[in-house]
């Protein structure tokens, strides 16, 4: 009796949380992105306006309910000297979200050796990795092929993994839906990390 | 909007509150009890506490926690050996039931200093990667020298203006 009625409770008033960490350098659009996905998913929410948002030292979070599921978001700052923190976060990570600035081709390479670096470290093993080819509202951006192929010797680092590359604006909102569509899906039936029992309050 | 400037003695609370109030640097003993000031920035009014930081007095801060909507953490980047304390002082701070739903920034303070920390060597030292459950931002400031605390207060006010 006692096992069902916990279980009534916990179907109830339970929700499954998945912590999902934003990544990227720093100007890729992570906050643009976390507040994006925030406003679409919320509908309470009054989002900051997107042009006052300004480098983040630190952290911020959002949290949003994607049908039974909780996605929890953990958006670090992504200057050079920052990304010394981002592996305090992996353990307790179930999905990464790499963000790029598909704008800046200059800086390019030096995203790909930060995701490199991300990518193989021990403690993100088997997580799932969302790219998004940030920016695609510019129309001198590089396309989702460019990205690709710079990307490419990445390609046999990347393990036994879900990861998808999509082409997105965070200002915009395009492609926000369903890069958060997938990555739900992602870490749902990633067995290997379950989730956190979370109160709905 | 009511705020809380904490921190340690010595770590430029006071200067830093008449800055924002009256755009000055101006000469300070160290607090005893507080001072509360009214500031206005971008059409949001504050009402800013400024507790004294010495040993004696850090447990009355908690007194006035309730309805705080944001901590600003001062923090002398120059202060090494007391950067643990600082920690301690925080961590402690920041289990307080009336503080969950506060905002942090920390301010890293007396950066015209030649041997002041990063601001990720103070993240580390703080602890904050710890934190996971609330927003968190670091300002590298400079009390005296007026700077980084214009573009802390913007950034306060956005983050307060979308409070989830």
């Amino acid at each position: 009796m006692y096992t069902l009625l916990s279980g009534l409770y916990k179907y109830m008033f339970q929700r499954d949380e998945y912590c999902v960490l934003i990544l990227g350098l720093d100007n890729a659009g992570k906050t643009t992105f976390l507040e994006q996905t925030k406003t679409r998913f919320n509908k309470n929410y009054k989002g900051m306006s997107l042009s006052k948002i300004t480098t983040t030292v630190g952290l911020n979070i959002g949290t949003i309910d994607v049908g039974k599921t909780r996605l929890m978001f953990w958006d670090l700052g992504g200057q050079e000297e920052l990304q010394s923190l981002w592996d305090k976060y992996y353990a307790e990570s179930h999905g990464v979200i790499y963000v790029i600035d598909s704008t800046d081709e200059e800086r390019l390479s030096e995203s790909k050796r930060a995701f490199e670096k991300m990518i193989t470290s021990e403690a993100l093993e088997g997580v799932p990795i969302l790219v998004l080819a940030n920016k695609q509202d510019v129309e001198t951006c590089l396309s989702i092929p460019d990205i690709k192929t710079a990307f490419s010797d990445c390609i046999n680092k990347i393990g036994k993994r879900d990861c998808l590359t999509q082409a997105c604006s965070a200002l915009t909102g395009k492609g926000v839906n369903e890069g958060i569509e997938w990555m739900v899906k992602c870490v749902v039936r990633n067995i290997h990390r379950p989730p956190r029992k979370k109160d709905i309050t | 909007m009511r705020i809380l400037i904490l921190g340690l003695d010595g770590a430029g609370k006071t200067t830093i509150l008449y800055r924002l109030q009256v755009g000055e640097v101006v000469t300070t003993i160290p607090t005893i009890g507080f001072n509360v000031e009214t500031v206005t920035y971008k059409n949001l009014k504050f009402q800013v506490w400024d507790l004294g930081g010495q040993t004696s007095i850090r447990p009355y801060w908690r007194c006035y926690y309730s309805n705080t909507d944001a901590v600003i953490y001062v923090v002398d980047s120059c202060d090494r050996d007391r950067i643990g304390t600082s920690k301690s002082e925080l961590v402690a701070m920041l289990e307080e039931e009336e503080l969950k739903k506060a905002i942090l920034v920390v301010f890293a303070n007396k950066q015209d200093m030649e041997q002041a920390m990063t601001p990720t060597e103070m993240a580390n030292a703080l602890g904050l990667p710890a934190l996971k459950d609330r927003k968190w931002q670091i300002f590298k400031t400079s009390a005296t020298k007026g700077t980084g605390l214009d573009e802390a207060m913007e950034w306060l006010v956005e983050a307060l203006k979308s409070r989830q």
